[in-house]
């Protein structure tokens, strides 16, 4: 670690927690926003979540040395932490620091990517499902029915397995695509009580075309299963990838994915722990957090909730 | 409430006590002087235990216990002449003219379903394993053998095309012998799928007992056996899914046996745990980076990167070979002077090999137009960059780690390179049909030279193990003078040019020759290793009656 | 109610057949030869043609996947080139032990889930629901390989109490024949389980709190109160069996995920089940496996589903009346 790099990591820890205090004051003034912050752990979550953006954004500025460079695999191989490598090194002697902050951009980088596919898709179908019913609900929840059917771990082991030479923007995509179920069916369920609603009843007696209602009525109104579903959907889609690049077939090397890192590590499990340590629990954490935030949203944002 | 509590006090009570009785049942115990049983933790699972169908090593190790060879090579590995073999199915033998080998079969050998192995079997496998049909993999170390013809029931007669040191060798080392009236029936072409490849019945110190696939193969030894009967009246083998998982088993007492523990971290761990003994022994294998030579996907054109000769050269030398066998085998693997093992007598430091040199690379690459153009730390051109994909198998972890380690030596000269972690059988079609840029291949040798390197690095190796379809006439010509030489000097300067030649080519980087250590359990008695098959020998190990763990005892 | 049961049983039947179609599509749209000798050095292209005209691979795809629909109609799997025999069979083998580990993991799963989620609600916002809230937050994040992984040094190799894999003593009990085998084989089926297990039951005790706590609030739950009905009561006979319902259902949809998702597991503690069986046949290949298994899986989803919805149906009779309602269990 540099003096530099040192700088920037606290810079973003001062930062994130500052962030988190700034939200808390402001939260201060709704009462959605104060339900939110009245649990603990949603106010944590939410500062370690900022954290770890904070560091996947500024990578470069944190890490001191490029993630894929093996400075000498003889004499620095699973060193053990210390002040020149802050989490240690791993078998092939590269930085176990460096190689966490751009494996988050990654494995980050791809949970959002793939959550937002995941919930676009899975918000759109169960609105389309949940407003003109019939049989077009029926078609769409047929589909839906087949999808959760399908074995989704198989799925995505097929089509990355078997083509094996998939840009790496494509793990996310994949992903998306195999993710937006359970989304559609909780946003139909919303939109087929939310369709009864006076001002979607006037817009459309006004002439509205469906579109109109869809997009501008009815999704917004929508939005706090949507925000919550998205949420959850990205620590699902973290934890998918993980698990893929753990059977050798995500992210690909020298690229460092917490996955992958997991996976690498894992090589040398009993002797240098480390190198496996951090990325699962940098995982753990990322989990845990969205889903706090995801409990106390689902609280802020749920009219009909009176306490927890 | 009050009647409640005893009732379920009772229930309670039936249960632990029935428990207790069920954990401290009884087992018939073994008494007698062969008890033992020794679990091996095993490299893979075999795909077929038929010997003529299958180079895969588990399939070996349980070949060598369940199918006899005519004679067996001795503890000095001397493949030259038959001084140092040690008859096993033939009782003796002697030669009936300059090219002809006539064989005596033991009387008392027996086929595990009770008939006798005759003449006819010796044949009959002779015919199975040069058949293209059966495709076996043995095929190309058989071509010097014109004929092996049956005498009478127990006198086999072998006709050598022509007269070379290791005639002998060639006659005995190869095949194993199969039960004719068993495998006649048997299509050729079928041979590779054939039930008996799954429940073999043969000849040898051990009869297969069951295969659980996934699980585990159990053999148990012939009493009957007529060389002698073996220590250990078991051997099971079970299939840890990879190296880390195969020495924890060790270490925790689970495991007998590992015949490999490859890297110097497991060595480590297993020498930490006190019932496990270490047995350093030659390594039969060596690890290289295939090149292919001709076009991905295409063997007619030529490969746009590895055709060149003089990129191939650059790109062996922008390898630190001595760096990375220090990084991920500390003194446990070595840097092999050309395609072999520690194990083969040609082993010679003092073969020319080329230098680690990035600068020589360089200009080489530079000379032959690869420059870094757009300057995207990638060397190109005409607009192509200099990339490449190598291939390596998901279930070696030692290999793995050698790709990346790779990946980055190769990026520090301007090429990229991109791994693709392959399942075995993937990887094998891959190589079969030629769609493959490079690839990360380990192969184990035999005690000679003549066969191994033959095999994979000739011209009569492509549409076989020569996966690069390297072909050198000059090297082609000196391997056979090497084999054909008469005397052993005069062999050994002919093998050096022969590997000089081929360093030269470079059509791969010889990355490492392994050392062998195998971690025994410290009960095991009498523990003969021979170098180029380990379990070849395991009829002789022992497991004292005063040293008997709870396994050995158990009577099935 | 029959009118929608079987209106639902060939909606299953229908999903079914969609998913293998699916399925097999998908294979064959992807690249690669379909056929090689399973392993070892082949040598001969020959071979390959033969096998390939053996299975009739080279057929047209409408073609291929009418014989195998007709073949599943006989009850024939199809082959499996890497591990030389009937798929049927190679499934069958492994059924067994998916299936006591999915059983005792599911087993772990809502004991230990239920328990923490009611006593949690019971307890709800004091400290040992403040602490219980947090530690079940943690377990249900962890990555399960991971977690497996770390049990497997800790407990399998540190404190050597639990066998490092495998499914059984392979020299003692390759079979279950007695009781000791049976303790052995339970012996052995600890770690994966409790892996399985301990990440389940957070998210069932989470689930279950929620549950509870929801219907705390409901009109039906403070009347029971106000009326001065004795607490135990209240919360038996109103509380936990509505909120019990949610997890019925939760139950008929966990069961299969199990199976598909304890690949993982498997993998690491080497025990040969249908996940570990899937994942080699895709990484090797072996498309009639990897089509019988999802076929096995998705029918395993929708039964489960069935069982859930008619479970339901009969715990609860607004369902049955309004037959439309939203039965969205969020599966996560």
């Amino acid at each position: 670690m540099t003096f530099a790099s040192w700088l920037a990591l606290v810079i973003a820890i001062v930062v994130a927690a500052e962030a988190v205090r700034w939200l808390r004051h402001r939260a201060l003034a709704h009462e959605h926003w104060r339900r939110f912050f009245r649990h603990p752990t949603a106010a944590w979550g939410c500062g370690i979540l900022t954290f770890l953006v904070i560091i996947a954004i500024a990578a470069p500025l944190v890490a001191p040395l490029d993630p894929v460079v093996q400075p000498d695999p003889v004499r620095l191989q699973n060193h053990p932490p210390s002040l020149t490598f802050l989490m240690g090194t791993d078998v092939f002697s590269r930085d176990v620091w460096s190689r966490f902050a751009y494996g988050a951009r990654i494995s980050l980088g791809i949970g959002a990517l793939g959550a937002f596919i995941a919930v676009a898709l899975g918000s759109l179908v169960g609105a389309v499902a949940g407003y003109y019913r019939r049989w077009v609900d029926g078609m769409l929840m047929r589909l839906v029915d087949i999808g959760l059917a399908l074995p989704r771990i198989f799925i995505l082991l097929m089509a990355v397995a078997l083509w094996d030479r998939l840009p790496f923007a494509w793990l996310a995509f994949v992903i998306g695509l195999t993710s937006w179920f359970g989304t559609s069916r909780l946003v139909r369920a919303e939109v087929l009580g939310l369709r009864e609603r006076e001002f979607v009843v006037a817009a459309r007696a006004l002439g509205a075309r469906s579109s109109r209602v869809i997009f501008g009525h009815v999704l917004p109104n929508a939005a706090a299963p949507i925000i919550v579903s998205a949420a959850l959907s990205v620590g699902n889609v973290l934890l998918l990838e993980a698990s893929l690049s753990f059977l050798g077939i995500g992210v690909a090397p020298p690229r460092p994915s917490w996955g992958n890192m997991i996976a690498d590590g894992a090589l040398s499990l009993y002797t240098a722990p480390w190198t496996t340590l951090f990325a699962g629990l940098a995982i753990s954490l990322v989990v845990m957090s969205l889903n706090a935030v995801a409990d106390g949203l689902r609280d802020a944002l749920d009219p009909r909730e009176e306490s927890s | 409430m009050l009647t409640a509590m005893p009732r379920r006090y009772e229930l309670l009570s039936i249960l632990l006590i029935v428990a207790a009785l069920g954990a401290c049942e009884r087992r018939k115990l073994c008494t007698a002087p062969d008890c033992g049983t020794l679990v091996d933790a095993a490299i893979g699972e075999p795909g077929t235990l038929l010997p003529a169908s299958t180079e895969d090593i588990t399939a070996r190790d349980v070949a060598e216990q369940l199918f006899l060879k005519l004679a067996d090579v001795g503890m000095s590995l001397n493949t030259v002449g038959d001084e140092d073999f040690q008859p096993v199915l033939a009782q003796r033998w002697e030669w009936d003219g300059p090219s002809t080998l006539v064989f005596h079969i033991d009387p008392r050998a027996r086929w595990h379903d009770g008939q006798p192995v005759t003449a006819v079997d010796v044949a009959f496998t002779f015919d199975a394993y040069t058949d293209s049909a059966v495709a076996s993999p043995f095929r190309a170390q058989l071509r010097r053998i014109s004929s092996v013809t049956a005498r009478d029931s127990l006198t086999a007669v072998f006709r050598f095309r022509e007269r070379y040191p290791e005639m002998f060798y060639d006659a005995v080392y190869h095949m194993r012998v199969l039960p004719a009236h068993l495998l006649r029936s048997v299509p050729r072409d079928q041979w590779r799928t054939a039930p008996f490849g799954r429940q073999p019945i043969g000849d040898g110190p051990y009869r297969f007992v069951s295969w659980q696939a996934g699980q585990a193969i159990e053999l148990q030894s012939d009493t009957t056996f007529f060389l002698g009967r073996p220590g250990i009246r078991r051997w099971i083998l079970r299939f840890p899914p990879d190296p880390g998982v195969a020495v924890t088993q060790l270490v925790a007492d689970q495991a007998d046996v590992r015949e490999q523990l490859i890297t110097p971290e497991l060595i480590e761990r297993a020498r930490g745990a006190q019932q496990v003994k270490l047995y350093p022994y030659p390594g039969n294998t060596y690890t290289y980076v295939s090149f292919n030579l001709r076009a991905n996907g295409d063997t007619a054109k030529p490969h746009p990167i590895f055709s060149e000769r003089e990129v191939r050269r650059a790109l062996t030398m922008a390898v630190d070979r001595a760096s990375l066998v220090k990084s991920t085998l500390g003194d446990v693997g070595r840097v092999p002077p050309g395609p072999m093992s520690s194990l083969l007598w040609i082993w010679d430091p003092e073969i020319r090999q080329l230098p680690y040199d990035t600068t020589q690379a360089s200009r080489h690459l530079n000379a032959r137009g690869w420059r870094d153009h757009d300057s995207d730390g990638v060397r190109d051109r005409d607009g192509q960059p200099l990339t490449f994909r190598v291939v390596v198998p998901s279930t070696s972890q030692l290999r793995r780690q050698y790709a990346r380690l790779l990946q980055e030596q190769f990026r520090r000269i301007g090429v990229q390179v991109e791994i693709d972690e392959l399942d075995p059988r993937a990887l094998t079609q891959r190589l079969v049909s030629g769609n493959f840029d490079a690839a990360i291949l380990s192969r184990s040798n035999d005690p000679s030279p003549s066969s191994g390197i033959s095999q994979t690095w000739t011209s009569a190796g492509i549409g076989g193990s020569n996966y690069g379809r390297y072909s050198s006439p000059e090297f082609d010509r000196l391997v056979d003078r090497a084999i054909s030489a008469q005397s052993r000097d005069q062999s050994k300067q002919l093998w050096r040019a022969a590997i000089e030649t081929i360093n030269a080519d470079a059509p791969a980087i010889f990355l490492y020759a392994l050392g062998n250590v195998a971690g025994i359990h410290n009960r095991v008695d009498n523990v003969q290793i021979r170098p180029d098959s380990w379990a070849s020998l395991l009829r002789t190990w022992r497991i004292p009656h005063d040293r008997q763990i709870d396994r050995d005892r158990v009577e099935r | 109610m029959m009118a929608w049961l079987l209106r639902r049983l060939v909606a299953s039947v229908a999903i079914i057949f969609a998913v293998v179609t699916f399925v097999f599509v998908l294979i064959h749209l992807a690249p690669g030869e379909p056929c090689f000798a399973g392993g070892e050095n082949f040598t001969d292209p020959e071979i390959c043609r033969l096998l390939v005209r053996q299975f009739g691979l080279d057929q047209p795809i409408l073609v291929q996947y009418w014989r195998y629909l007709v073949e599943l109609v006989r009850g024939n799997l199809g082959y499996s080139f890497a591990l030389h025999r009937p798929v049927g069979d190679a499934i069958a083998d492994t059924v067994p032990f998916t299936l006591q580990l999915a059983g005792t993991a599911l087993l772990l799963d809502f004991t230990l889930g239920l328990g923490l989620g009611i006593y949690q609600a019971l307890r709800a916002n004091r400290l040992p629901d403040v602490v219980l809230g947090n530690v079940t937050l943690f377990v249900y994040s962890l990555p399960t390989f991971w977690l497996a992984l770390i049990l497997l040094f800790l407990f399998g190799e540190k404190l050597r109490l639990f066998p490092v894999g495998g499914a059984s003593d392979p020299i003692l009990c390759p079979t279950v024949d007695s009781l000791y085998c049976l303790v052995d084989r339970i012996w052995h089926l600890v770690l994966p389980a409790a892996t399985l297990g301990l990440v389940g039951a957070a998210g069932t005790a989470r689930f279950q709190r929620a549950a509870m706590l929801e219907i705390a609030q409901q009109d039906f739950v403070r009347t029971a109160r106000a009326k001065g009905l004795p607490e135990p009561r209240v919360v038996l006979r109103h509380q936990l069996r509505n909120a019990l319902l949610s997890s019925i259902t939760r139950f008929g949809l966990t069961f299969p995920f199990l199976l598909t998702g304890a690949v993982l597991v498997e993998t690491i503690f080497a025990l040969p089940g249908m996940g570990r069986l899937t994942v080699d046949a895709i990484l090797q290949r072996d498309y009639a496996v990897v089509t019988a298994t999802a076929l096995i899986a998705s029918a395993m989803v929708v039964t489960g589903s069935l069982i859930a919805d008619i479970l339901l149906a009969l715990a609860d009779p607004r369902i049955r009346v309004h037959e439309d309602a939203a039965l969205d269990i969020v599966t996560a």
